[in-house]
């Protein structure tokens, strides 16, 4: 494909992208699609099983109502394409052989059982650039092993270190494992095109772990060092740090807030204020000033202080107040608070998206904000939209051809 | 150097500033190829440094390998002049500081801009650069809560599930390598420089982005369900042998629940009509849940994992770092290198730190043609004499006043 320049206002050159992944991977293409690639998800006849995935649109089932798929694919052209039938691998190689990306999250091995693994695949695109999203990666002895999100926080430690001490380890609500494997897979992507348009390489295969990009997504907890240094494992602290004190996530009178006391000067404002507000003298003893670990041995005092003081005032007036001191106290927010949050508003981050059966949705597209380029703002495809303009128009098959493979069940 | 081309091989990044999700953008980028020059100052040390607390220093390879790290004191008329006159020979610029902490140190991206017409510049903060919390102070660990997702993490009737580190940071580092190179690519084929603005705030919200349409459609807040899912049963986290061991399964189809059934033995509960569909597991999870904790108790995490995974049935143990350290799978993908480290002691300049040996892990990402560097580990201000001298062509003397007046310290 030429190396050919993005659209006005536009961050991405329109590359050619040929999405074939589930909840691993999806992410992936539709951070490529929001930014201006040409991502077209490749679906079984019966669509993506995420069409069929609840919550829906009113509650009301139906393939074009899912909320994860209308999420996960904004900007992405739909066609169907049967990979399990001859006639449509045959068709996959076509769309292959002239585009500058594959990305899927099959199980190790599939994609080769069908004659579409990259060894296929280059000798007819040798510039093909295919990245693999996969719970463990494609080597390795657990390549083969089953996932799911909950597993993948798990086998990654993830949940090691969320929760409570007293509680199991917990899960993260947003199925948190369909980001950092996803991301990692995109940024490999960005690098190998880079590799090929701007330094004259060629096309190439990316493995992506999932586990692997989970692991450093919690980098600055060092669960490996800590082992290799203390013979410790890292583990679960609850709402309050043990690290920082005070850190943690505090009540405040309408909701919950999280503070942290990083600096001596933060704990020299923090706890006049304290002063200030409940009376307490016992705040300002000298054994708790100084640097954010002195305060260890009193963390548990330290706590109830803090809550005594965070329950007198609301979310937001902490959040404010507390920045006027040079204290960083944030409002835990929830899904409604996003909504109406000025902050938001005002850095481009939510676009009106038009769907047919969705209607119009704020959605959460400006992961960057810039006076140069904007996100595109297509809602996510209906079932085989696509298919006339990609097989008809691009491929060239006749409407006689594209009928044929309609009633064999291959698109 | 007669190095194989990698993909950002003769790209030039300055980065200025701490913490996590920048550096990791850096290290990203240093990892692809591209030369990333990290301005540190000996003044002002990043907190990283001193986190883990019981191993100072040994954090930092994981989010500082493979850049070139020097020392300018930004704050200092000497080393504002130095830093902009490597501002003209680079490609991009990334900072996470705040408008007026730039302002008051002279950092103005127009002047930026002018100096060198076509730079990239990636602007990075806590909770957005513009906007009205635009001069709000904020640390990654606490702006995670912001973004929706805590509130839906935990059990239900309890406070919100909180990590014991900083993950919307990491959602923030990942995505800018991808406007980064971007905009890289888009400056090649269009000759126009962007300025891109990113938040750990709004990488955070992306990531809640199912459940911001759900309540927009359907007015349902997330509610707090633990390690349970609508779709799944049984599904948890289950106590095996040992002290904290866990082993996590995820039940989600008619055939994982057969399988299971036959892995721990077949007993009969197994056949009873409370739980002989995924709807009536749902409604019976509780007892589900203590009859699978049975049979886990008596098994290690590893065992009750080997055991379902044989028959295909989603299952893991809940790694530990001892698991993750000691695992033949990572081990079979060369995922943990060994790496030196700096000693990080507050009283020294970082010459004087004392050197360890730590551990950190590989890129994720294996690219077949152009892999991910591991790349050399670099002290702070270890590169100056190649960055001031090769680079910008500074001599000896101008080096050597510059760094005993503190402007290149």
């Amino acid at each position: 494909m030429p190396f050919e320049a993005p659209a006005d206002g536009v961050l991405l050159p329109p590359y050619r992208v040929l999405d074939l992944t589930g909840p691993e991977g999806v992410f992936c293409g539709k951070l490529l699609a929001d930014y201006g690639a040409d991502v077209i998800k490749v679906e079984p006849p019966s669509g993506d099983p995420t069409r069929q995935k609840p919550p829906f649109i009113g509650d009301q089932p139906g393939p074009e109502r899912s909320i994860d798929f209308l999420f996960y694919n904004t900007n992405k052209k739909s066609v169907t394409l049967d990979l399990e039938s001859p006639q449509g691998q045959d068709l996959f190689k076509k769309l292959a052989a002239s585009a500058d990306v594959l990305v899927e999250s099959f199980p190790v091995g599939y994609m080769k059982s069908l004659g579409l693994d990259f060894d296929s695949l280059r000798p007819g695109n040798p510039g093909l650039v295919m990245a693999s999203i996969t719970p463990f990666g494609q080597t390795g002895p657990w390549k083969d092993y089953q996932s799911s999100d909950l597993i993948s926080l798990a086998a990654s430690g993830f949940m090691q270190i969320t929760g409570d001490p007293d509680g199991p380890p917990m899960r993260q609500g947003n199925e948190q494992s369909h980001f950092p494997g996803a991301q990692h897979a995109a940024s490999a992507i960005m690098a190998a095109l880079f590799y090929r348009d701007m330094q004259d390489g060629t096309g190439q295969y990316i493995d992506v772990s999932m586990q692997e990009a989970m692991i450093t997504f919690y980098t600055d907890a060092h669960p490996t060092l800590a082992w290799m240094q203390r013979g410790e494992n890292v583990t679960r602290v609850g709402a309050t740090s043990t690290l920082v004190i005070p850190l943690g996530v505090y009540p405040s009178s309408d909701g919950w807030i999280s503070a942290g006391i990083i600096t001596p000067r933060e704990w020299e404002a923090l706890s006049q204020w304290m002063y200030e507000v409940t009376g307490n003298e016992e705040i300002l003893n000298d054994d708790y000033k100084g640097g954010n670990q002195d305060r260890a041995p009193y963390n548990d005092l330290i706590t109830a202080m803090v809550i005594d003081f965070t329950t007198r005032f609301t979310s937001e007036e902490l959040f404010h107040q507390g920045q006027e001191r040079n204290l960083v106290i944030i409002p835990v927010n929830s899904v409604s608070d996003l909504l109406s949050d000025p902050q938001l508003e005002a850095s481009n981050f939510w676009f009106d998206l038009d769907h047919a059966e969705a209607g119009t949705l704020k959605y959460p597209l400006g992961v960057f904000d810039s006076e140069e380029v904007s996100p595109m703002t297509e809602p996510a495809p209906h079932l085989g939209q696509d298919n006339q303009a990609i097989f008809g128009g691009e491929l060239g098959l006749s409407d006689s051809e594209l009928s044929a493979l309609r009633s064999q069940g291959t698109i | 150097m007669a190095d194989a081309k990698k993909p950002l091989s003769g790209i030039r990044i300055l980065e200025l500033g701490p913490y996590v999700a920048l550096p990791m953008t850096g290290r990203i980028l240093a990892s692809m190829g591209a030369e990333v020059i990290k301005i540190e100052t000996n003044q002002v040390l990043d907190e990283m440094n001193f986190i883990p607390a019981w191993s100072r220093g040994g954090g930092q390879p994981e989010f500082q390998r493979a850049k070139k790290r020097i020392t300018i004191d930004v704050r200092t008329p000497g080393g504002l002049e130095v830093f902009k006159e490597l501002v003209k020979v680079s490609d991009v610029f990334m900072t996470n500081f705040r408008r007026n902490i730039l302002d008051r140190w002279g950092i103005d991206f127009p002047e930026l801009r002018r100096l060198r017409q076509d730079i990239i510049l990636m602007w990075q903060t806590g909770l957005g650069g513009i906007g009205p919390y635009y001069t709000y102070k904020s640390y990654g660990i606490l702006v995670q809560h912001m973004g929706g997702v805590s509130m839906m993490s935990g059990e239900e009737g309890e406070p919100p599930a909180t990590i014991n580190s900083s993950y919307s940071d990491y959602h923030t580092g990942v995505f800018q390598p991808v406007a980064i190179m971007g905009a890289l690519m888009r400056r090649r084929l269009t000759g126009q420089p962007a300025t891109m603005e990113s938040s750990i705030f709004k990488s955070g919200a992306i990531t809640a982005g199912p459940a911001i349409l759900d309540y927009q459609s359907n007015g349902r807040m997330p509610q707090r369900i633990g390690n349970r899912d609508p779709n799944a049963a049984p599904h948890g986290v289950y106590k095996c042998q040992g002290f904290d061991r866990w082993c996590a399964i995820a039940v989600r189809t008619s055939e994982h629940w057969a399988a299971f059934c036959r892995a721990i033995g077949s007993p009969d509960w197994c056949n009873e009509d409370s739980f002989s569909s995924l709807e009536n597991r749902l409604a019976n999870q509780e007892r589900l849940d203590q009859l699978v904790e049975e049979w886990t108790a008596g098994l290690t995490a590893e065992d009750a994992m080997s055991k379902l995974q044989e028959v295909g049935v989603p299952a893991s143990l809940v790694s530990q770092g001892q698991d993750l350290y000691e695992s033949a799978h990572l081990k079979a993908r060369e995922f943990y290198r060994p790496t030196p480290f700096y000693l990080a002691d507050r009283g020294k300049p970082a010459w004087e730190w004392e050197g360890g040996d730590g551990i950190a892990a590989a890129s994720p990402p294996k690219l077949s043609e152009s892999p991910m560097e591991f790349g050399h580990y670099s002290n702070i201000g270890e590169d100056n004499d190649y960055v001031f001298k090769e680079i910008l062509g500074m001599s000896d003397t101008e080096i050597q006043l510059l760094t005993e007046n503190q402007s290149l310290y």
